[in-house]
Order: C-alpha cells, then structure tokens, then sequence
C-alpha cells in the first residue's frame, strides 16, 4: 500500500462512526486531505485504492482494528491489570458499535470461501481476538501469570466482544466475571474450548443476520 | 459522432502511438529504444509500430481471437468490470490506443446495460489513422454512432495536445493492449496523469509477466510457435505477429510497471496481485490501476 492510500486509510477512520465499514466512507475521506479534493473519490478510484467491492471494506476493518489495537498501547498506563486493558479495548468499540456487526460479518465472508459448503470463515475473528489477546499480554505484562493462558484472554475477549454488541452498559461487568471464574476454576484449556464453542455459535448467528451472506 | 485529426499527421510529435515501454539508452549512436527484441533509434520506433499496426488493421481483431483463443475478450469484459463505469453517475472517459473501439464500446454498454446511464462519454484517442476506421465502422453499427457519447481522436498518447485534451478534464482514462508499443512509457503515463481529474483513475490492461515456471514455459512455446503462424495464415503477416509476441516479453515486470505508474505522480494499491494490479490468467495480463491524488 502506497503512502497515498494509507493516508486515505487513516483519514477514513473517524468517518466510520457517521458512515460504517463502507466504501463511501473510503471515498469520503479524500475529502480530509491536507489538500482536499473538491469532491468524493469515485468508485474506480476507490477500487484501484483498496480492492474491487468488499474487499476495500474488508480493508478499512482490518485499517480500524489495527488502529485500535495500536490505541490499546498508546494509551496503556502503568501497572495495568489485564481486566482493565480488555475493558479499555472494548471501549473504543463503542463509538462504532452499531457498525462493529457488519464488519466482522466482512470479516467472516471472504469471497473465496466455498459458498454455501462453508458459509462463514472463523479464522479472521479467531485472529482478530488473538491479537487483541496478544496486545493485552505485552502491555499488562506485569501480570505474567496471563502469558501462559492467551488462548483463553481470546476467548474471553470474544465472548465480551460478543456480549457488548447486545448489551454495551453490561459488557464490562461480563467480562470481569468471565476473568474472575477463568482464573479460580484454573481450567484454562476446558474453558477456552467451552468459550469458542459459545463464542462461535454466537457469530454464526450475527454473521447469517447482518445480511452479508444473502 | 465525430472524428478528428487534431494535428498534422506530417507532425510525428502529434500523432498517436500504441506503444510505449521501451529500454531507452543514450550512447554515440544517440538514443534507442526497443522494437519487439530489436534495438531501434528512438526516432524511428513510432513509424516501426506504425507499420505494424497499418498492416494488422483490417484484421486486429481475428487475429486476437486467434491468438488469444477469444480470451482477450474475457479480459477487456473483466477490465471494463473492475471500472464499472456509471455506477456512481456519468463519466468523461479518454481511451487511449483505443482505435478499434472494442474498450469504448464495452465502457458505454456497460454504463447503460447496468445503470441506465446514456451520459457517460468516451474520446477514442489512436496515433493510428487505420485502427480509428476500424473503430469508427464499428461504432457505426451501433447505436453510438453519431451522438455525443463518442468521438475518435488521432493523437499521439506521449503527446496529447493540450488545447483538445485539456489539464484535469477526464475522470477515467483507459489503455488496452497499447502502452507497450509506446517509444516512451513514463510519457504516456505523464501524459496521463495531466489529463486526468484529480481523483480520478488510470487504467491499464496489458500482456505482463507470467510468474508459474510451467505455465510460462507453455505459454513462450504457444506465442513464439503459434502466434506468427497464425499471423501468416490468417494475415499474410509473419513480422508484425512476430513483433507483437515480441513486445510483450520487453514489457515491465508488473512490480516494474506499477512503479513506472507511481513515478508518473499516481497512488496505487500494494506491491501485490490484486493491490497495484490483478493478475488475469496466472499473469498473462494484468490490469494495472492508480488515482491522480
């Protein structure tokens, strides 16, 4: 990617609140520039830019959730407890909550997947929450008990990931209780799988309703 | 409809050229410039490819079929895809080496068949006076003929006069098959950047490097063997095809072509297919895009 549209990529990050994971708000952020354009990019621009159809959305998800992640370390403070870093991730899904559904169903519906054999890839969302899981080790590292146990950290962010999209006001009291029993039960592999399970069936559904697929 | 000559054909620095990357070099004997596997004066190159491209004319395109196994068509049908011209409103579009109008026309029914769009406009720009005909007996079987939405243009795409093809004037500029029979490509590339809106999209479809070794190893016997065959066969004409196969294995690499694309001033995606271009066939062609920003 050229400087040029990684720029664009970056510009376009505040306008998802207003406008989504969609082409426009692409299009829409050449609008931004130090030197603007007069108007929108056009749709072929926007293709030659970031790929032909989902593929520039898929592009901005991927830009959104790399910027979030870099934020979770920008804006670390001392002697974090890994709750409090989860709680601060899940924070800066709430300006684009509404948005967040459709997005991981772009993430789940790549056009190579077999269709309708596999309607719905779960390697993007598994890799998404193990680098959120990843991010979350490194920066409350004092806490080193977390490192042996990432696999369940993603497990756990899913599900209050998940948990957020229905209910954002509960989503950090979830995710201290899912902490909480992870770390008494010491079953950490049982209840990484018992996670998945739940986590996966659970976006299944959001993925089949956001309309996506049809 | 209309057809211009916008310049002396007698003046070479107006006329129009399908052709473009070259090796160009500078020595005692001045500067050269490759025709096919041939090293040619930079000079005589657009009257080489001129001679190429009067003799092919007539039959250019049964000779792509031929050749590419009607194939060429699928591809231009994907390049025009890519673009979907129309589908945000209508568009002023340039093509470039477009003579025979094949990419023009694909533009225009693709604006229509799918957005009802009759507004969009396509200037057909060849340094060939033969292909122009071509195209202009094409489009004369359609309903195109004689409106607003197309016009044939004789010019030279390294030099585009700018008094007809004015600064920041076009939001779409296409070159099929044509940049590399240009003397100098970073020119064409230069001349399309200035043309161009800001914003707006290059489009290049053009024979590149096919990276599968097997694939290659195939496809080199099919172009040296088959191709100039053909070529006498159905054209009378063993050196243009010869020349034709030729060109296309002196063109850029497709991580070369996309760093030309970017010297010229154009953002474009990644290093990578499906970033600053898509492969078409393993390679074959590809088609290469950027944005005046």
């Amino acid at each position: 990617m050229t400087t040029t549209s990684a720029k664009l990529l970056k510009l376009a990050l505040p306008l998802i609140k207003n406008h989504g994971f969609t082409r426009e708000t692409l299009s829409l952020s050449a609008l931004s520039l130090p030197t603007p354009l007069a108007n929108p990019l056009p749709d072929a621009s926007v293709t030659a830019l970031f790929g032909p159809g989902d593929d520039a959305c898929r592009t901005l998800v991927h830009a959104w959730l790399d910027d979030a992640r870099r934020r979770m370390k920008e804006e670390a403070i001392e002697k974090m407890g890994m709750g409090d870093v989860l709680k601060a991730r899940l924070k800066s899904n709430e300006p684009v909550l509404e948005h967040l559904p459709e997005a991981f169903a772009l993430l789940a519906s790549s056009p190579l997947l077999p269709l309708p054999l596999l309607p719905v890839d779960p390697a993007p969302i598994i890799r998404h929450a193990a680098q959120v899981s990843n991010q979350a080790c490194w920066i409350a590292h004092s806490d080193s008990s977390w490192y042996t146990r990432r696999a369940t950290i993603s497990a756990i962010y899913l599900a209050a990931e998940l948990h957020q999209l229905t209910s954002p006001k509960t989503a950090p009291e979830f995710l201290d209780s899912l902490l909480e029993n992870a770390e008494h039960a010491g079953k950490a592999l049982d209840e990484t799988a018992l996670f998945a399970s739940y986590v996966w069936k659970s976006w299944r559904g959001i993925v089949r309703s956001s309309g996506v697929l049809v | 409809m209309q057809v211009t000559r916008s310049i002396p054909r007698k003046l070479s620095a107006c006329r129009l050229i399908h052709n473009h990357h070259i090796l160009r070099s500078s020595g005692p004997a001045g500067r050269t410039t490759s025709f096919g596997f041939r090293t040619v004066p930079e000079e005589s190159k657009e009257s080489l490819v001129k001679g190429v491209f009067d003799s092919v004319a007539s039959k250019y395109d049964l000779m792509n079929d031929a050749s590419s196994l009607g194939v060429h068509r699928l591809w231009k049908d994907s390049f025009v895809d890519t673009l979907k011209p129309g589908r945000k409103g209508p568009l002023r579009c340039i093509d470039v080496a477009g003579g025979t109008g094949d990419i023009a026309l694909r533009i225009l029914d693709h604006a229509r068949e799918n957005y009802a769009d009759r507004e969009t406009t396509v200037d057909i720009v060849d340094i060939n006076a033969q292909m122009l005909k071509e195209g202009f007996m094409r489009f004369k079987k359609t309903m195109y003929h004689n409106t607003p939405q197309v016009s044939f243009h004789e010019a030279n795409a390294q030099e585009l006069t700018a008094s007809q093809f004015k600064n920041d004037s076009y939001d779409l500029y296409t070159i099929a098959f044509g940049i590399r029979n240009c003397t100098s490509v970073p020119a064409v590339l230069s001349e399309a950047y200035r043309v161009l809106k800001p914003g707006a999209t290059f489009a290049c479809l053009e024979f590149s490097k096919v990276n599968n070794s097997l694939l290659s190893t195939l496809y080199d016997q099919y172009s040296f063997t088959v191709i100039p065959l053909l070529g006498t066969i159905l054209a009378g004409d063993r050196n243009s095809y010869q020349y034709l196969v030729e060109s296309i294995r002196k063109f850029p690499s497709q991580p070369d072509f996309a760093q030309m694309i970017r010297d010229a001033g154009f953002s474009t995606g990644g290093d990578f297919d499906g970033g600053a271009w898509t492969e078409l066939w393993g390679g074959i062609a590809s088609i290469h895009t950027g944005v005046k920003i």
